[in-house]
């Protein structure tokens, strides 16, 4: 090995606990950046070959009701390649316990499966017999059903017996959720069963018809055109929902989890890249600074500058790819963790956990930039230093007098030792503004975990606690007449009731549009509670229509702008109102109507399609068997299911805290022992003088605290741009984050931040306790 | 024996600036070395011999005038040339041995080895500064005197033209001086290399085959010695 290669590995033995902390931060980033690109690549690959193998549509329609005769002109759409009918029905489920509530979909299957959305499965399906099923492998596996197993589905209002034949896969269902409201899969609760067209059909009064379609056309451009061919021609048919492929529910929540995936990806590890690059920056510096005379004597030897930049670019290229080739490892075997995880949520039968090389070429190339970069920026003095020059030695660092000294006032009021802090913290200015850079980005990482946890609970229990007060939402198998509420009522013991309707509508603001139901609710709700975006409580007008603000920003609406309703009910015309508020609301996104405007311009007299109500009784088991009653759910259970799913993010909460941490250990540590070294002659001569050690890292330590004080006023601003990045970045149909910045958000982040600082000063200590002061002060060699 | 002319000084100055003051660390000097002489730039702290070490040495640049070693004019070149002329024809050996801590003594020697294209072996060098026993100590391992013997093998490794040694006793008690200058007087003999030492001790001028002696940046005397004494007998 070249002796200048071997005094580089020995420096860094020497200084091993720097080293570490660097090579530990690249490694996270690394490992993060690669396990989630790769799994988010073979997420997307096992997807689209998924899809593909199995047909999935690109386009569902939902409607009243289609003749089976009627398919064939819609085969003659420009464009579309097959088409296909069903009946589909969501239904309740007969459980050994009475208290437990499942709901499944029942799906009409052609013979042989179909040409669109075939299911899959490792063993060979056989035709599903009349009286048979086939049940969705989620499903069957959470409730642990297996062929020859029969099921019990309640059809309107009587009990069938199914015999379960096989166990699939759907690419409909890679994320099984009932409908938009589900906040998260929960597949012991709801299934998907496929059953014969014959069955659903005469069960369901279909004989005959459908009431979806699936659609697949030659080439995705294609499905906005054939959307709205399809549009006009299912008009008579009483088409409700026209759902493309973007919009499909299993697909979209899937693509968003991808594109946050990326997100991190791309983020995180930038993030701690730029720490371990000001860390090795600052590293280097020192080293060089340190190194001054052995650089002379280099040069004197006949080193050129390239030669000896390049010696000390090498520590920065060896941090960077032992860190890397750590990542690298770490983040391929944390790949198929991650795919197993997902695989939780989502079945991906066809997920193949393959190694992308591109993101590790792409990982090397991007960590030697940053460590060539910092490194560049650390040894660049090497080519100021002279072979003369540098036998000298160095004289005393410039000491001046600093501004504050001239504020008398604060000056004389300071202790010895504070002003030392103060006039090294002055001397360092380059080291001090990139230390209390690198620790408030540590700090602002911090916060993020504190507002994500704020935020989900406040987004939940603000909308079930404050927005929406009812207990249960009970919805109807059909759109029925308000009298129906009297029969419910009189199930019931106590409680209220409200009327209500939910009912899907295309809703326009010039050429954008978006798929959304408008609820109708009494003015006078009681269920219902409206906050504009300045959280001002507003009631429903008489006239005009409320949009949640994720609705106004995905279609450019300001309050007093008019909407078009695009209606589906045969029959019924389109109809333009006026946007009276823009409403917050957390989950979901969709309109709010007075119900009787909302009767006499969009659906029929009278006409209702579910309650809100509130009691003290189990509602779900007394109404269960009701007829006409197709769904009952629960805000308490939803908050159970929710208060599961906060534990998970938990975890991930930790998480985050811990890469902050690791950051703000990592800066503190080095520029601890930096400094130390750096001035190992002053603090012996301090020694010297008296002090004694714990003085000493006292002196260090509030030079720590003020640059950590600082770092944490500098951070609120920088997390709250975090924060407000997380929040847009999270905001979707589904569900959107509330801004809830508290002052505890920054408490709980600084306290963290200040937790690890203390650990690295601690950590450091022991550097303190190896000064020789005596070598120290007669000390030139370096 | 007819001598080779080696080293020519011509009309050499350097100026500094230090504020309002040009300070002259040399004031048109001129001399000549021949191949294979034992040199001594005598004078005290502040006289210019560093600086004129340093011009000669390629490690820094005249303000004026001209250093020519075996004809070529190393004054004429740039960074590069330096550093090739640096590396293929000086040895430096300097007051305080500047050693690479982390390096031991035969690495440090190594250190300097390996980048030349023609040099000596590495252990018969160790051994003639009679170090082949302690070659694998640390700098921090040895006193001072062994560590200039490890700085004086450096320099010698590289097979150079000549050697430049800034105070090389410098630092050193009188015993292990007188050992490092008989070392120094040893290379120069046994393998023909010209050394120039420079020091403000008077007495070693005695051991020169060539004294220069300088005062204020100019040059005093440059007296050739018939008949040098071995270091041996020195005494200050």
């Amino acid at each position: 090995m070249k002796k200048l290669d071997l005094r580089l590995l020995r420096m860094i033995k020497a200084s091993k606990g720097q080293f570490i902390s660097v090579v530990v931060i690249i490694m996270v980033a690394l490992s993060i950046f690669i396990s989630f690109s790769t799994t988010a690549v073979n997420m997307r690959n096992g997807i689209d070959y998924y899809y593909e193998e199995t047909k999935l549509s690109h386009i569902h329609v939902q409607l009243m009701r289609i003749p089976q005769s009627a398919l064939d002109q819609i085969e003659s759409i420009e464009g579309v390649t097959d088409v296909q009918g069903r009946v589909t029905f969501d239904v309740p489920l007969k459980t050994e316990d009475e208290e437990e509530k499942v709901r499944i979909r029942i799906i009409s299957l052609p013979e042989g499966g179909g040409k669109v959305n075939r299911l899959y499965s490792d063993e060979t399906l056989d035709e599903i017999a009349q009286g048979n099923a086939i049940l969705i492998r989620q499903f069957a596996e959470a409730r642990n059903i297996t062929p020859g197993n029969i099921i019990q589905p309640y059809i309107n209002g009587r009990e069938h017996s199914l015999k379960v034949t096989g166990v699939a896969s759907s690419s409909e269902f890679v994320y099984l959720m009932e409908n938009e409201q589900t906040m998260m899969p929960a597949p012991e609760k709801f299934g998907v069963v496929y059953v014969t067209e014959e069955f659903a059909q005469s069960v369901y009064g279909y004989k005959g018809s459908y009431n979806e379609l699936l659609i697949r056309v030659k080439d995705e451009d294609m499905i906005d055109d054939v959307s709205e061919e399809l549009e006009e021609r299912l008009d008579k048919y009483g088409v409700k929902r026209i759902i493309k492929r973007e919009d499909q529910l299993s697909h979209k929540i899937l693509s968003q989890e991808l594109m946050g995936l990326d997100t991190m990806a791309a983020a995180i590890p930038i993030l701690f890249l730029v720490v371990a690059g000001i860390i090795i920056s600052i590293v280097l510096s020192r080293i060089v600074s340190n190194d001054r005379m052995s650089i002379g004597v280099l040069k004197a030897l006949g080193y050129g500058n390239m030669d000896v930049l390049f010696h000390y670019l090498k520590y920065a290229l060896f941090i960077g790819l032992t860190g890397s080739a750590l990542g690298i490892l770490i983040g391929l075997s944390l790949a198929g963790v991650l795919s197993e995880l997902y695989a939780m949520f989502f079945e991906i039968p066809l997920l193949k956990v393959d190694i992308q090389y591109i993101y590790i070429i792409y990982s090397l190339i991007l960590t030697s930039l940053f460590c060539i970069a910092s490194g560049l920026m650390g040894a660049r003095h090497v080519l100021g230093i002279m072979p003369a020059d540098s036998m000298r030695p160095e004289p005393p660092k410039s000491g001046k007098h600093i501004f504050i000294e001239k504020i008398t006032f604060i000056w004389s009021r300071l202790s010895f030792s504070w002003k030392m802090v103060i006039r090294n913290i002055v001397r360092m200015k380059r080291r001090f503004v990139f230390l209390v850079m690198g620790l408030a980005m540590a700090f602002a990482i911090n916060t993020v975990p504190v507002f994500m946890w704020d935020s989900a609970t406040g987004m939940f229990y603000i909308q079930f606690g404050q927005f929406q007060k009812m207990d249960y939402i009970i919805g109807l198998a059909k759109p029925m007449s308000e009298d129906v509420i009297y029969d419910i009522k009189g199930l019931m013991k106590d409680g209220k009731l409200e009327p209500r309707i939910e009912y899907p509508f295309e809703i326009r603001n010039g050429w954008k549009k978006m798929n959304a139901s408008i609820i109708g609710v009494p003015r006078d709700t009681k269920f219902y509670e409206f906050r504009n975006e300045y959280d001002k409580e507003v009631t429903l007008p008489e006239r005009g229509i409320f949009i949640t603000e994720y609705m106004a920003k995905a279609l450019n609406i300001k309050k007093g702008d008019h909407v078009r309703v695009k209606n589906f009910i045969p029959g019924k015309d389109d109809m333009d109102f006026q946007v009276k508020e823009i409403i917050k609301q957390y989950l979901g996104a969709n309109a709010y109507m007075d119900i009787e405007h909302m009767r006499e311009t969009l659906t029929e007299k009278n006409m209702i399609t579910g309650v809100a109500a509130s009691s003290k009784e189990d509602l779900k088991t007394k109404l269960e068997d009701a007829k006409n009653i197709s769904s009952i759910s629960s805000i308490d259970d939803m908050t159970k299911t929710f208060e599961e799913y906060i534990d998970i993010m938990l975890l991930s909460i930790n998480i985050m805290m811990l890469f902050g941490g690791v950051l703000g250990f990592a800066l503190i540590y080095n520029s601890t022992i930096i400094s130390i070294a750096e001035r190992r002659m002053e603090l012996a001569a301090l020694r010297v003088m008296g002090f004694d050690k714990k003085e000493i890292f006292w002196m260090l330590a509030k030079e720590n605290s003020m640059i950590t004080f600082i770092a944490i006023l500098l951070g609120i601003p920088v997390g709250i741009g975090m924060i407000q990045s997380m929040a847009d970045a999270f905001n979707t149909e589904l569900y959107s984050l509330p801004i809830i910045i508290t002052p505890r958000t920054f408490v709980m982040a600084g306290l963290s931040t200040i937790l690890f600082a203390a650990i690295a000063q601690l950590a450091a200590l022991k550097k303190i306790h190896n000064i020789n002061f005596i070598d120290a002060l007669k000390s030139r060699i370096s | 024996m007819e001598k080779t002319l080696q080293i020519k000084v011509e009309n050499l100055s350097k100026f500094y600036q230090m504020g309002e003051v040009q300070v002259k660390a040399l004031d048109d000097v001129s001399f000549e070395i021949y191949e294979g002489e034992f040199v001594v730039i005598l004078g005290p702290s502040g006289s210019g011999k560093s600086t004129l070490l340093n011009i000669m040495g390629g490690m820094d640049l005249p303000t004026s005038g001209r250093v020519l070693i075996a004809d070529e004019e190393i004054t004429k070149y740039n960074d590069t040339k330096l550093t090739a002329y640096r590396r293929d024809k000086v040895g430096f050996v300097f007051q305080f041995y500047n050693l690479m801590a982390n390096l031991t003594a035969r690495e440090n020697v190594e250190l300097a080895a390996e980048i030349c294209k023609d040099t000596m072996d590495i252990d018969e060098v160790m051994a003639e500064v009679d170090l082949s026993e302690r070659k694998n100590h640390f700098p921090s391992q040895m006193s001072g005197g062994e560590q200039q013997r490890v700085a004086i093998a450096r320099a010698v490794a590289k097979n150079p033209l000549l050697i430049l040694c800034d105070e090389p006793t410098g630092a050193l008690d009188f015993k292990t001086g007188i050992l490092i200058l008989a070392l120094l007087r040893k290379i120069n003999k046994k393998l023909n290399k010209t050394v120039v030492v420079i020091t403000h001790n008077m007495a070693v001028g005695d051991m020169a085959d060539r004294v220069i002696k300088m005062r204020s940046g100019k040059i005093t005397e440059i007296k050739v010695n018939p008949e040098p004494i071995p270091p041996e007998r020195i005494e200050w």
